[in-house]
């Protein structure tokens, strides 16, 4: 076992506070049902040498056959309870840890130089954090089952019985010893095969993905073949290892067997008299008794070690979340609802850059190089210039979703020095690549105001021009957008975080390519619509079209990582292509 | 159900394997019933014989050291050949999904690039992989072991047969089918759920600067916590249904047991069976019903291989596509590319490309720019024929490209897709898919094209680096650069490059036209792009406005 495992091993065991009482109950009712199987066995025993040795008539013994079903039946619901419990206290440790891990992932800044892949990010969270499921549900009781009722039992039969009681007592709590003999060499081996499979399943995702490519460089028969021998060479190597590891589980069954034969032949043997070492004759009854625990004895191990992988699953599960999302944090953080702050101070914002130099996220390239600009409150500014060269950047910053160097301040105030609620509430931003959530239409464009009642929504909606196509759909604002739902043009798309900026009373309005997807007729007319919200406002917009720069007050060019003045471009009439 | 016969003729492959490992698991079975059953018998037979005199006690203890020993064995067994055979399925099923998928390449729903499908890919060949070993196996072991018991009892205590006969059979068939069919629409619940969670976390991330800006975290973390809520929910409607089978189970071996036991006790008092036959089949009914323990709780893991099963035969048995034509023409030699009048649109999507017009002659390179989503893509897929335009016709030296093997076509031209992949393999390994046959002196010319070359030679390993998962080990533009080089590697006479400067500064870009130039002479370049093209090194550069290129 290596230290991180030790270390995942510790993390675990910390969640299982979030079980609650199910936790205990899960553990509880196995016991309990241990201590009934003790009852239930001493009464059928009771009943068959009272039958078998003794002649009773079955009519006396009816109360005896009512009492065994009754105790299988409890141990049945006892069974189903723990079970059912066991579901509960994961599902509450993992509705946990998804909100913690969920908070946390939300609450760091968008301006993180290493945000994490997305897909790779819900695969920790949704599919790792289910792989939790057994270690909770399955594994914890029974490692609790298997320390308690093998002892347990041993002692109950020890008065009774000491040699069988001593040979319970000695080779149950030995089984585990013998267990981690065989499987000390198995272990490392299976550790190593485990990684092997999991290369190896990594190599056919990986295949999958690439899948098109490979295709059309004509190597269809060559990777399947391939995938067919690597799968087949891994079959090898993990049988070598499974043959060894294998055998830990042998000794266990191998001991069960021994002490279930080993009792059966001690009690004949002393039936028949060639064993005395009873000071008291042993009754059938008693006999049976001894008979029907040898197996109980040995269960709550085997139960174990069906459930050992579920250890093994959770903790490289555990592994595996860390080594996406950072260390497991302990709790969940609150979020603040800044949007509760809505429209308290309003008017337009004046925006100044000084000495402001901004880099790509990864640091390679300066956009910017020691920019001053400055936009006075409730101008209209366009940036113009060629895609890829920074205008995003830009805006983003001014948003205060990147890192700069130099001076960004809004109304002589550091952005810095900007509350983020406060920010949050005078500026908004329309993005290259408005994100569309899984969700209605018209919840995609309140969630700009949350509790933006259903008329402002259509308001916003007509006034972006989302109205003109959702109204085509038969479910209208109500159509379902998002992953599994319609998919949207990029105007569209457009258009629908255009309308949740006007649900915003914003001072100063920052637009990233608002029109690039539409059509120079429907370009002028949201233009249009554009300006009449921004009466008041201060805007900001990147375009590299020359009809948008044509509807500002002022034009800067981005060209060389500096910022240059430029008169505003003519505008054209409204056939402008 | 039937999805799951589909893959029949693959677990068919493997049945020697199969039936061996049920063959022992039903020895291991009948071990562990047989050692219980002659334990009770032995021990009451000595209980009521007075003396050791009459007594034969060799045969006995033989029996049980001997059962106890074939049950080690034959589970031991079992496990080996279990896994075996599982295994050999599993690169069954792999090279079966692949040869399946090649053809069918793009997905016309999905991309494969989506983390989603693949994972889900993954987990689907995972699943059922293991139906066999967790799921059909111990129902048929059990059914035999309760019929041979229920044989035996038919013969030494008539009088419980059809009790425990009725109870194992709903223990084993009826309340896992019920169980099955209860779980599942709450299974369907917890798929759907599982999918909406998985969403939310997507929005979270993806969404995250939408979120920031608007101020509603706390909204989407609640939203989210709502998702997770009704997903647990699912579970928990499904862990009842789970709980009250395994509590069904257990009744039915209960009532089996104590039934047999008042019909036992009452062969006894008339004499029909002796006590110690008696105390041994009881111990073995007991015993017996350790089969059907394993069942209920590999339900679960059946209903999962069911649904794998289906999104793996929908996908598999989806229609080809685009399909080779009957009597392929022969690639022809002249690389001239015509495309004529073609009107272009996705499923259900407005049109991409309207009437477009391109001719392109041998060797000439061209770069086409325009806004993002303009089209510029599109057109290098129907170039590729991996997607049919609507209107209009693309050929290749004068043949239209449906009249050619689309293998032809591909080993024509060679793509740098803007989402291009490295494997997780060798640098080496990652260049040669373009040319098998490369020697290192290609490789090396290929990188030096593509302006990696210093990197690589920096590299203690050189060529033979492993390239991590998802690239992790080489920044984004260095991955871009050698997905560059492969393509440059190729020997297709015409190379389609989609941005193939992401990542780069200015400079670099500016050289890299410049060393395309050079790097591709001979061969036909078609380069999409919305980096500015510098002067000189393309011989056109035309631009993608509404569909159309002026």
């Amino acid at each position: 076992m290596t230290h991180q495992d030790r270390q995942n091993g510790k993390t675990l065991s910390g969640l299982g506070r979030h079980g609650g009482p199910w936790f205990w109950v899960a553990i509880a009712a196995p016991l309990l049902g241990g201590a009934l199987l003790v009852w239930q066995a001493w009464t059928l025993a009771g009943v068959l040498g009272d039958a078998i040795e003794g002649g009773t008539p079955i009519e006396t013994l009816g109360p005896g056959i009512v009492l065994i079903a009754g105790l299988l039946l409890a141990r049945a619901a006892l069974g189903a309870i723990g079970e059912r419990a066991g579901t509960a206290a994961a599902e509450a440790i993992k509705l946990n840890v998804r909100a913690t891990l969920f908070s946390h992932l939300l609450a760091r800044s968008p301006r993180a130089a290493e945000q994490p892949q997305s897909g790779a990010v819900s695969a920790a969270v949704i599919d790792q954090v289910d792989a939790l499921d057994g270690f909770f549900a399955r594994y914890l009781p029974a490692m609790i089952q298997a320390t308690v009722l093998p002892v347990a039992f041993g002692a109950i039969i020890l008065p009774l019985d000491w040699l069988a009681g001593l040979l319970f007592l000695v080779t149950a709590p030995l089984i585990p010893v013998f267990m981690a003999l065989a499987g000390w060499g198995a272990q490392i081996a299976t550790n190593k095969q485990a990684r092997a499979l999991s290369l190896l399943s990594g190599r056919f995702a990986d295949r999958l993905r690439g899948m098109l490519t490979l295709k059309l460089f004509g190597r269809a028969e060559a990777e399947t073949a391939g995938i067919v021998a690597a799968s087949d060479e891994l079959r090898r190597r993990t049988l070598r290892v499974l043959r060894i590891a294998f055998l830990s589980s042998a000794v266990l069954e191998f001991f069960a067997a021994l002490g279930v034969a080993g009792v059966a032949l001690y009690v004949g043997l002393t039936f028949i008299d060639y064993l005395q070492l009873r000071s008291t004759p042993l009754t059938l009854e008693l006999g049976l008794f001894l008979l029907l625990m040898a197996p109980e004895v040995y269960n709550p191990l085997r139960l174990l070690a069906a459930h050992y992988h579920d250890r093994a699953a959770a903790r490289a599960a555990i592994g595996e979340i860390e080594a996406q999302l950072g260390s497991l944090p302990s709790s969940t953080l609150p979020l603040e609802e800044r949007s509760t702050i809505l429209g308290r101070a309003s008017g337009a914002l004046g925006l100044t850059l000084a000495a402001l130099t901004l880099r790509t996220p990864d640091v390679a390239r300066v956009v910017l190089d020691d920019v001053d600009l400055t936009v006075a409150a409730g101008e209209h500014v366009a940036i113009l210039g060629p895609s890829g060269i920074g205008k995003s950047t830009l805006l983003e910053a001014i948003a205060r979703l990147r890192l700069h160097e130099g001076a960004i301040a809004l109304d002589r105030r550091p952005l810095a020095d900007w509350p983020e609620a406060e920010l949050r509430a005078r500026v908004t931003m329309l993005g290259q690549r408005p994100r569309i959530f899984a969700g209605s239409m018209a919840h995609n464009i309140a969630l700009a105001r949350p509790g933006a009642s259903a008329a402002d929504v259509r308001r916003a909606a007509e006034r972006a021009h989302v109205a003109s196509f959702a109204d085509a759909l038969p479910e209208g604002l109500d159509t379902l957008l998002g992953e599994g739902g319609l998919g949207l043009s990029g105007g569209q798309a457009q258009r629908i975080a255009l309308a949740r900026i006007y649900l915003r009373d914003a001072g100063l309005v920052l637009l990233d390519e608002p029109t690039a997807h539409l059509d120079a007729e429907l370009e002028q007319v949201v233009l249009d619509d554009l300006k009449q919200y921004a009466r008041g406002r201060t805007l900001v917009v990147a375009t590299h079209s020359p009809a948008v720069a044509s509807r500002m007050d002022k034009a800067w060019r981005m060209a060389g990582e500096r910022l240059l003045p430029m008169p505003v471009p003519a505008r054209k009439d409204r056939s402008v292509a | 159900m039937k999805s799951l016969l589909a893959f029949r003729r693959l677990f068919m492959v493997q049945v020697r394997g199969f039936a061996l490992a049920l063959l022992l698991s039903l020895v291991a079975l009948a071990a562990g019933v047989a050692l219980l059953g002659t334990s009770g018998w032995f021990i009451t037979a000595a209980a009521l014989t007075s003396a050791g005199l009459a007594f034969n006690l060799f045969v006995p203890s033989a029996l049980v050291r001997g059962f106890s020993f074939i049950r080690i064995l034959a589970r031991y067994g079992e496990r080996l050949s279990g896994h075996d055979a599982t295994l050999r399925l599993l690169a069954d099923l792999r090279g079966w999904l692949f040869g399946r998928l090649f053809p069918r390449l793009p997905l016309t729903d999905r991309s494969l690039r989506h983390g989603d499908l693949v994972s889900r890919l993954t987990a689907d060949v995972d699943a059922l992989d293991t139906a066999f070993l967790v799921a059909i196996g111990p129902v048929i072991a059990a059914l035999i072991i309760g019929a041979a018991l229920t044989g035996l009892l038919g013969w030494l205590l008539p009088g419980a047969a059809p009790i425990y006969a009725v109870c194992f059979a709903f223990a084993v068939l009826a309340v896992p089918a019920g169980l099955v069919l209860g779980s599942r629409g709450a299974g369907h619940d917890v798929i759907s759920r599982a999918a909406e969670a998985r969403a939310a976390v997507l929005d979270g991330i993806e969404g995250h600067a939408d979120l920031t800006i608007f101020g509603v975290l706390g909204t989407a973390q609640a939203e989210f916590a709502r998702t997770t809520q009704r997903l647990a929910q699912a579970k928990a409607r499904l862990a009842t249904l789970a709980a009250i089978a395994g509590f069904a189970v257990q009744a039915l071996a209960a009532l089996a047991l104590a039934g047999s036991l008042w019909r036992g006790l009452d062969a006894l008092g008339v004499g029909a069976v002796d006590g110690p036959v008696l105390a041994g089949l009881l111990l073995a009914i007991a015993g017996s019903f350790e089969a059907t323990s394993v069942i209920v709780r590999s339900v679960g893991k059946l209903t999962t291989a069911i649904a794998a099963a289906e999104r793996l035969t929908a996908i598999a048995e989806s229609p080809v596509v685009i399909a080779d034509p009957a009597t392929p023409s022969a690639l022809p030699a002249d690389f001239t590319v015509d495309v004529e009048d073609i009107t272009f649109s996705y499923p259900d999507g407005p049109p991409v490309l309207s009437n477009l017009n391109l001719s392109i002659t041998p060797g000439e390179h061209i770069a086409i720019t325009g806004p993002s989503g303009s089209g510029k893509s599109s057109l290098l897929t129907l170039l590729l024929r991996l997607a049919e335009p609507q209107m209009g016709r693309i050929s290749l030296g004068g043949t239209p490209l449906p009249a050619l093997r689309q293998a032809d076509v591909h080993t024509a031209m060679a793509l740098l897709s803007q989402d291009s992949p490295l494997f997780n393999d060798t640098i080496r390994a990652n260049l040669l898919i373009a040319r098998p046959d490369a020697d290192d002196a290609a490789l090396w010319a290929a990188l030096t094209s593509a302006g990696i070359e210093p990197f690589v030679r920096a590299l203690p390993r050189g060529l033979d680096t492993l390239i991590g998962e998802g690239s992790r080990t080489v920044s984004a533009g260095q991955a871009r650069r050698l997905c560059l080089a492969r393509v440059l590697l190729s020997p297709a006479k015409i190379l389609l490059l989609d941005e193939p400067t992401t990542g780069l500064d200015r400079p670099a870009e500016v050289a890299f036209f410049e060393t395309l130039h050079q790097a591709a002479e001979g061969r036909t370049v078609i380069v999409v792009t919305h980096a500015a093209i510098p002067e000189g090194p393309m011989d056109r550069v035309l631009t993608m406005r509404n569909g159309r290129l002026d």
